[in-house]
């Protein structure tokens, strides 16, 4: 199946006919505190579809990076549970990369932009002489060729989100979790990635859970947008967005379409 | 340049008039050499090799020591890093340890190894553990959480995770620690050689005074001062050039 059936499969139809790569089943979260329990997640569930982008939106405080913790496998539930491709998670696996809001502080400061994607390399027992070609080649999609030899802290912030994306590409993913990727990154930076990350998904058919605060970039990526909301965190709204791909900048975000979701889910992420 | 010539106007200065005073009877102290007779002994000793092979003999048990205090030190120091709970368990009997003087353990390391290199490092390696053993625990412990998200996330084997996220990562923290032990390694070893090791320079130190050779003692003490400050300088340069090596320079 293509990632543009399943696309449109999911969006037309749900869950029905599209395969499902996460389930979230009544998954609750409770952290004991000095104060007693506080609930963070209450009973929420949901699916993600094969090679879709499933965005996940809302304000501060309402656990979207703990759901994503949970979908990587760091975090436990306390109750309910994750299922990848119908069978429990228990705990982190490369199938399922996790690309960090602060890439400051994912990346490995003492090695190289190629030393940090080899780390992925290393980690699936590929032979070092095959390092540097499968390397070279996905710094050369990320567009970091000129940089490998570099250090992380001679990058500035889109090119170094940009070295961990390539190493989580090269854990060779099935899905990729990313927990506000753009969020510290300035406006045009921004745009740039996600037009990359878009050209990326389609190219390689990924499936992609992106999570962040800003409601527009959850609309222009997404296939689905899922508003959150906090105390308890839980699912207030789920939309799927039948915005045409490729997106643009420019057109998408003029379109009609595009603005009334942006009203939509703009009153309700106010009203909570 | 100027520098050299500005520090040492004062000692040369000194020198000057101890050589005088003691030459014209000034300065009569039978303990007091002649500095041209100090530097006389040091260079006989020089040319047998006695001294190089004390230096040797003190070098070597002072490494010895060191590396077995590195050893130690990095792996306890991480295991307690990493675990709070060992470090709950064994921590407190680690405080009770650590204010026991090296040099305390002598007798116990003589009746254990006999004279000889392996008790004098074992006196060297308890000294050295310590600030070691201190900076790796602290520099584990302030590893980046998310580093090691990002080793958990691909799913590297607990000795991946320690050789290619954990120690680097503290490495330059640990080295600090190091540091700080080498100085202990020298003043111990040598100590251990004064009271009752019979090698190095401690022992030729102690024969010297013993057999009345106040000026090979008064060279050896200089020689002594030579070797520590050129320890201090390689130091320096490791220090120096180690923004170099960590160019991710942040750890």
């Amino acid at each position: 199946m293509s990632a543009g059936t399943a696309r449109v499969i999911a969006s037309k139809d749900g869950a029905a006919v599209a395969q499902t790569a996460l389930e979230v089943r009544d998954v609750s979260l409770v952290f004991n505190t000095a104060e007693g329990k506080r609930p963070i997640l209450d009973r929420i569930s949901f699916d993600v579809f094969d090679g879709e982008i499933l965005c996940l939106v809302g304000p501060s405080g309402c656990g979207k990076t703990t759901i994503l913790r949970l979908l990587a496998g760091l975090l436990q539930p306390s109750g309910g549970e994750v299922l990848f491709e119908k069978s429990r998670v228990t705990g982190p696996s490369r199938e399922r990369a996790i690309v960090f809001q602060d890439y400051t502080n994912a990346l490995l400061p003492w090695r190289t932009v190629a030393g940090n994607v080899a780390l992925s390399l290393e980690a699936r027992h590929i032979p070092k002489d095959q390092h540097p070609g499968i390397t070279a080649e996905l710094l050369t999609k990320m567009g970091l060729q000129h940089a490998a030899q570099q250090y992380p802290n001679q990058l500035s912030g889109g090119m170094q989100q940009r070295v961990q994306i390539a190493r989580c590409l090269a854990q060779q993913p099935k899905i990729l979790l990313m927990d506000e990727p753009f969020g510290a990154l300035d406006a045009m930076t921004r745009q740039a990635l996600q037009d990359e990350l878009l050209q990326l998904a389609a190219e390689q058919r990924m499936t992609v859970v992106f999570i962040t605060h800003d409601l527009e970039e959850a609309i222009y990526l997404g296939d689905r947008v899922f508003v959150l909301a906090s105390n308890p965190g839980r699912v207030v709204e789920k939309i799927d967005v039948d915005l045409p791909r490729p997106r643009s900048q420019l057109e998408t975000r003029e379109d009609r379409r595009f603005l009334a979701h942006r009203h939509h889910l703009f009153g309700l992420l106010q009203g909570h | 340049m100027r520098r050299l010539l500005r520090a040492s106007v004062f000692p040369v200065l000194v020198i000057l008039l101890w050589e005088i005073t003691s030459r014209t009877g000034l300065l009569q102290f039978e303990y007091l050499s002649r500095p041209s007779d100090i530097l006389l002994a040091g260079y006989s000793a020089l040319r047998d090799g006695s001294i190089l092979l004390a230096t040797w003999q003190t070098f070597e048990a002072a490494l010895f020591g060191l590396l077995l205090a590195v050893l130690v030190g990095i792996l306890t120091g991480t295991m307690l890093g990493l675990s709070a709970t060992t470090e709950k368990v064994v921590g407190p009997t680690i405080e009770a340890l650590r204010p026991i003087p090296a040099v305390a353990f002598i007798p116990l390391s003589l009746l254990l190894f006999g004279f000889g290199l392996p008790m004098e490092g074992m006196v060297v390696a308890y000294a050295c553990v310590w600030p070691i053993l201190i900076a790796t625990i602290g520099a584990v412990r302030g590893i980046e959480p998310r580093l090691l998200e990002v080793a958990r996330a691909l799913e590297l084997p607990f000795a991946a995770r320690l050789w290619k996220i954990i120690l680097p990562a503290a490495l330059s923290r640990i080295n600090v620690g190091i540091r700080v032990a080498v100085g202990f390694a020298l003043v111990v070893a040598v100590t251990v050689e004064i009271i009752v090791n019979p090698r190095g320079l401690g022992y030729s130190l102690i024969l010297a005074q013993q057999s009345l050779r106040v000026d090979l003692m008064y060279a050896q003490l200089l020689w002594l001062c030579i070797v520590g400050y050129a320890i201090n300088a390689a130091l320096r340069t490791v220090k120096m050039a180690q923004p170099a090596i960590h160019v991710g320079g942040r750890l």
